[in-house]
């Protein structure tokens, strides 16, 4: 049996107007923590957890949709609208759309909107993520 | 010998209402250089294990060379280290923020950020506003590798 590559999503792939919805997971003190730790970037108060660890924990759990994993080059930019805080012990997951893509020499640009909603189904946080993503045929 | 009396901060650190920021303020950080333990522990925070920050043998393959830091974790690099130099404002929080990653941070790099005010605006209420900072996050080569805006929330000076 030959070994084969695990499976990926490339540009080509890639369909505008899918959308995804991710696991959910608790946010503990833990994270906080080590977030502030790791970046230097400290809670604005007690019991509330960075921003951009809401951020961060939206784009790690975009990694957790059923989709196989984009083959994302680079990360290209951020628009991004913080609505309310999101506290420690609240379980958020994160739901997704895309709605760009643009075709390049070697490889695609894909554009997402994303939301980080909680236990009650409010929405934190939203905005749209830029990826370059790879071509299958391209070189990279 | 007689030693110096230690000097004790009894009162907290100023903070800047909104009616004291002005338009076209600037600050610099200090540089912090990025190490592989800060990859490898911001992907556990975040659950963002992509392999462009994990995986060194595919990455010598690719356009870059090597792993390369989260977009994030430059991001939120750089909201500490500006924090932690300039006066702290009467913040609420970030409101929102208009971000672009422009080259990679590798493993050793030395980043820092300049910032600029750019707006003022009202807030929602009554009692805030908005300021508009813009900034660039620079290499040890002075090459920009992520800039763009954040929108602070700032209380105004309550009425006495």
């Amino acid at each position: 049996m030959s070994p084969s590559a695990p499976p990926v999503t490339y540009f080509e792939d890639v369909v505008v107007g899918s959308r995804h919805e991710t696991p959910a997971m608790t946010v503990t003190q833990a994270h906080v923590n080590m977030y502030a730790g790791v970046t230097g970037d400290a809670a604005p108060e007690d019991g509330i957890a960075p921003p951009l660890l809401a951020l961060g924990l939206s784009t790690g759990l975009g990694w957790r949709i059923a989709r196989p994993p984009l083959v994302v080059l680079a990360f290209m930019g951020i628009d991004w609208k913080i609505e309310r805080p999101l506290r420690v012990g609240d379980t958020v997951h994160s739901r997704s759309e895309t709605k760009v893509k643009r075709a390049m020499r070697d490889a695609g640009v894909v554009i997402e909107e994303h939301e980080l909603v909680d236990q009650h189904g409010d929405v934190l946080q939203h905005g749209r993520f830029t990826f370059l993503v790879a071509k299958q045929g391209g070189s990279t | 010998m007689r030693l110096a009396r230690p000097q004790f901060q009894m009162t907290p650190p100023a903070r800047r209402y909104f009616e004291e920021i002005e338009l076209g303020e600037t600050y610099e950080s200090p540089g912090r250089t990025v190490t592989e333990t800060d990859i490898v522990l911001f992907a556990g925070v975040s659950g963002d294990y992509n392999v462009v920050h994990t995986d060194a043998e595919l990455m010598k393959t690719s356009i870059f060379g090597e792993r390369i830091a989260h977009g994030l974790l430059g991001l939120s690099i750089q909201s500490g280290l500006l924090t932690r130099w300039m006066t702290p404002y009467a913040s609420l929080g970030i409101a929102g923020l208009r971000w672009k990653f422009k080259n990679p941070i590798k493993i050793g790099d030395t980043i820092r950020v300049r910032a600029e005010v750019t707006g003022k605006k009202d807030g929602p209420e009554s009692d805030r506003g908005v300021v508009t900072l813009a900034r660039t996050v620079l290499n040890q080569r002075g090459e920009v590798v992520q800039e763009g805006e954040t929108d602070l929330m700032v209380e105004r000076r309550p009425a006495s």
